[in-house]
């Protein structure tokens, strides 16, 4: 048994020894970690390329073929899928210089919500887990790993060269992946400047581009002007864009960390005011309905994205009339 | 001592730092057993008993506490040979199980708005639900009420649960898993239910792919022709 304590005692030590010793490796490496993923997020919007992409979930795989321009500080991305029913997206005309909630979290830039500071860094660890080749580029794996279980991880492969993201991975809290999106084929140096954005399909959607949610520089988010609020998110959530109630009678809000965005919509229509709360699934998406009254009025509160399910379900039931509208409420009434 | 009695000397030695593993433990309770089967004495050198004890009076002695070499083995399962067993009487069992059959019936009324085309079972579906039924069981947070099925249910709805549709026409698409409690009667239409439903979905993607740094993905993620074949 002493023999045992001894070994127990220089077991230790060593341990202790190997972490002091591996402790600025370990530094340096997330450091650069996270400076891949800050340069990531600048390079989905600024680069020209087009590709071919996949998306599996659950043994489902579908093909996607991308085209995203950069055309005098505008972009311009074309989206067909491959497989399945035939669908196009066109988005066109988004400002290079539009940066929002998640573009200023990833890039590093200081984000200012209720006098305190939003990181990315305070809500999950960076960590270069070597080499890999996809769609025939030289990348760099990624692991991004939540701090809390409030969210997912990720793994993610970003092409050296130019700093794409050729690769991720969503991995659920116990580590195990969710969902896979990758690159199969891509290239930068194809004719771009000739290509036209005419639409292949019969059926063509052009996405609007909402520029309201654009920031600046150490802008602080201002909570949006509703009714309802949330009094409660997960930490390190910002808003990043809302959405007032227009004639379909639905609100929106978006909430994103930097990696994971989910959206609040409230409707208060004829008809989701017979749903009932539920709980819906898509793939890696979750939505959560609940149920709301508030002055004589039937409200739907339903929460989706890509996080944890309790995530969602803990933001739906927090959602709550602002603070505003109480106090007015309660001043009227005296 | 031999090889395997040092190494029982060792695994002892961690039961008492309270260091033990879980093979271990059995393996020492299993030692226990055959020494009592054959006779060995608690206070011979090799038997597992007597290494506990000797090693507990060292690391007593070692933290200044008074030692005992008292065996209180045989008394305690005296006691218990000695202590009469309980009896449940009929009329608390009887009690028992319909309360628990009460909350059964509550808890897991839950109605499944499943997926339409998986009513009509095809060979070809066969790895399809074998994938769907591996979701049910990965998913972390959505287990729960999916799986409780009230003994009322068809067996066919299980089918339903599933996400993904079965026969070859969308059997490539994921089309959307609600599951509504069935507590205050079904007031709405499941088509407008699910038509909300795919259209809040995406929503999310189409403004996900403008609010975060995915690029493509979430364009990925939710397809309109989901939303339209399952309206269908």
């Amino acid at each position: 048994m002493l023999v045992k304590q001894l070994l127990n005692h220089f077991k230790m030590a060593a341990f202790l020894a190997a972490i002091f010793a591996h402790g600025p490796l370990v530094a340096e490496s997330m450091e650069s970690a996270y400076d891949l993923i800050a340069r990531m997020a600048k390079a989905s919007k600024e680069l020209s390329y087009k590709g071919l992409f996949t998306y599996e979930y659950r043994g489902q795989l579908r093909s996607i073929k991308v085209v995203h321009l950069v055309r005098e500080g505008e972009t311009y991305e074309r989206i067909v899928h491959m497989d399945g029913p035939e669908r196009e997206i066109v988005r066109r005309g988004d400002d290079l210089s539009c940066l929002r909630a998640a573009d200023m979290l990833l890039r590093g830039s200081v984000l200012k919500v209720n006098d305190s500071y939003a990181k990315l860094e305070d809500y999950y660890e960076f960590y270069i887990r070597g080499d890999a080749r996809i769609a025939g580029r030289k990348v760099s794996l990624v692991e991004v790993l939540p701090k809390d279980k409030l969210r997912y991880g990720y793994i993610v492969g970003i092409d050296k060269e130019t700093g794409l993201m050729l690769q991720s991975v969503l991995l659920s809290q116990s580590g195990k992946p969710l969902e896979r999106f990758q690159y199969v084929d891509i290239s930068f140096t194809a004719d771009l400047d000739n290509f036209q954005l005419s639409s292949e399909m019969a059926e063509s959607e052009d996405m609007e581009v909402n520029k309201s949610a654009c920031l600046e520089a150490n802008q602080k988010i201002e909570p949006a002007p509703s009714l309802w609020e949330p009094q409660w998110l997960p930490p390190g959530f910002v808003l990043s864009s809302y959405q007032p109630a227009g004639a379909d009678g639905q609100e929106s809000w978006m909430y994103t960390d930097g990696l994971a965005v989910f959206s609040i919509f409230i409707d208060s229509t004829e008809r989701s005011r017979k749903f009932p709360p539920l709980d819906a699934k898509l793939g890696t998406t979750v939505a959560v309905l609940t149920k709301a009254q508030y002055k004589n009025q039937h409200y739907a509160i339903c929460v989706v994205g890509e996080i944890p399910r309790a995530t969602a379900e803990q933001v739906a039931k927090a959602i709550a009339p602002s603070s505003l509208d109480r106090l007015s409420t309660s001043s009227q009434a005296k | 001592m031999s090889d395997s009695k040092e190494r029982l000397a060792e695994s002892i030695s961690a039961l008492v730092d309270g260091e033990i593993s879980e093979i271990e433990m059995h393996r020492i309770l299993k030692e226990v057993g055959i020494d009592q089967d054959q006779d060995i004495p608690i206070n011979s050198a090799d038997s597992a008993r007597g290494i506990w004890q000797r090693y507990n009076m060292v690391s007593a002695s070692m933290s200044g506490q008074p030692v005992a070499k008292i065996d209180f083995s045989a008394s305690i399962s005296a006691a218990i040979d000695a202590e009469g067993t309980h009896r449940v009487s009929i009329v608390s069992r009887f009690v028992s199980s319909t309360g628990r059959f009460a909350i059964a019936a509550s808890v897991a009324m839950v109605a499944i708005l499943g997926v339409q085309q998986l009513n009509t079972p095809d060979p070809a579906s066969a790895d399809v639900i074998q994938f769907a039924e591996m979701d049910i069981k990965s998913t972390e947070q959505n287990t729960g009420p999916a799986i409780q099925f009230p003994s009322g249910f068809q067996p066919s709805i299980q089918a339903r649960t599933v996400s993904a549709g079965g026969n070859n026409k969308t059997s490539q698409y994921l089309v959307p898993v609600v599951q509504v409690p069935k507590t205050e009667g079904q007031q709405f239409s499941e088509k407008e239910l699910r038509a909300y439903m795919d259209d809040i979905m995406l929503k999310h993607s189409n403004n996900a792919a403008l609010n975060s740094n995915q690029g493509m993905l979430p364009f990925a993620r939710v397809t309109k022709s989901e939303a339209r074949s399952s309206k269908e």
